[in-house]
């Protein structure tokens, strides 16, 4: 009968002992879960709109982004096209750039052409350290 | 009482009080679940261009506004479908809003044609939101690497 009696009789409360692991084990997977939207990217700076400016074609260094990737050089007056791969733009810049350090490069980019393209080249000239970067589109 | 008295004071519990450890763990839950901001956009499973120079932007949450561009030139500013050619009367407020620190988030898809991504770029001048970033993921170059 004892035995019986013994067994009927059940804890009440609600075991706590576990709560602050189940806590924690939540607070872990949220920390790990939780994934931030980086505000990164390649930076650039748009003219102000009706900002003309006048360069002599001697200080410019033109690269037109082709719908198939590929990077047309002409280098400021000089009417001759070099084809270059985008991977070969940097070092096209700093071998120019060391010769005339007033270079402008003007990205002109195929309406067609895709945006990674464009991307690729402007990837290059960062990574040359050109500054004085214009975009456009080829007209 | 009298007569045990200082023996059971020199008997002091050897183990750390955990019955507030839920307590803890939970207020750290809370606190950080109530300390959390979520971007108020829903996000656009674009596939964005890769560059090695990508570099993180260091200016205030708040500065900044996201303008997805889809490869079918559909243009995308908080969610709405904003026509091309309505870009800069959108952005020009918001520019005014945040006193002129507005830094653009351009989001374009990797195979968007350019002509979509000059127009932006045309829009956003006019609205002279001229702090323009592209939006790139960061270029592995594993094999390349340290040659």
């Amino acid at each position: 009968m004892a035995i019986f009696k013994k067994k009927a009789r059940v804890s009440g409360e609600i075991p706590t002992a576990s709560m602050a692991d189940i806590a924690f084990l939540l607070l872990i997977f949220f920390l790990v879960t939780t994934v931030f939207d980086e505000e990164k990217g390649l930076s650039i700076v748009l003219p102000e709109p009706q900002e003309e400016v006048q360069v002599s074609q001697k200080n410019v260094l033109h690269l037109v982004v082709r719908p198939d990737g590929l990077v047309d050089v002409k280098r400021g007056e000089s009417p001759s096209i070099q084809t270059a791969a985008p991977a070969d733009v940097e070092t096209i810049w700093r071998t120019e750039f060391a010769q005339n350090p007033n270079l402008i490069a003007a990205v002109r980019t195929h309406p067609d052409a895709a945006y990674r393209n464009m991307i690729a080249v402007l990837d290059q000239l960062h990574k040359a350290g050109a500054d004085k970067i214009s975009l456009q589109i080829l007209e | 009482m009298i007569q045990g008295g200082f023996k059971k004071k020199s008997k002091p519990n050897s183990e750390i009080p955990s019955s507030s450890l839920a307590d803890m763990a939970f207020l750290l839950l809370i606190f950080f679940m109530v300390s959390t901001t979520f971007p108020k956009e829903q996000p656009r499973r674009l596939a964005f261009p890769e560059a090695e120079q990508t570099k993180k932007v260091d200016e205030p949450r708040k500065n900044f506004l996201h303008v997805y561009l889809e490869k079918d030139g559909s243009v995308f500013i908080n969610d709405r479908l904003v026509p091309m050619q309505d870009v800069s009367a959108v952005v020009a407020p918001l520019y005014e809003e945040t006193d002129r620190k507005l830094v653009i988030s351009l989001r374009a898809d990797r195979d968007v044609p350019y002509r979509w991504v000059d127009m932006v770029q045309k829009e956003l001048q006019e609205a002279r939101a001229v702090r323009v970033t592209f939006y790139t993921n960061l270029e592995q170059r594993v094999t390349r690497e340290r040659r």
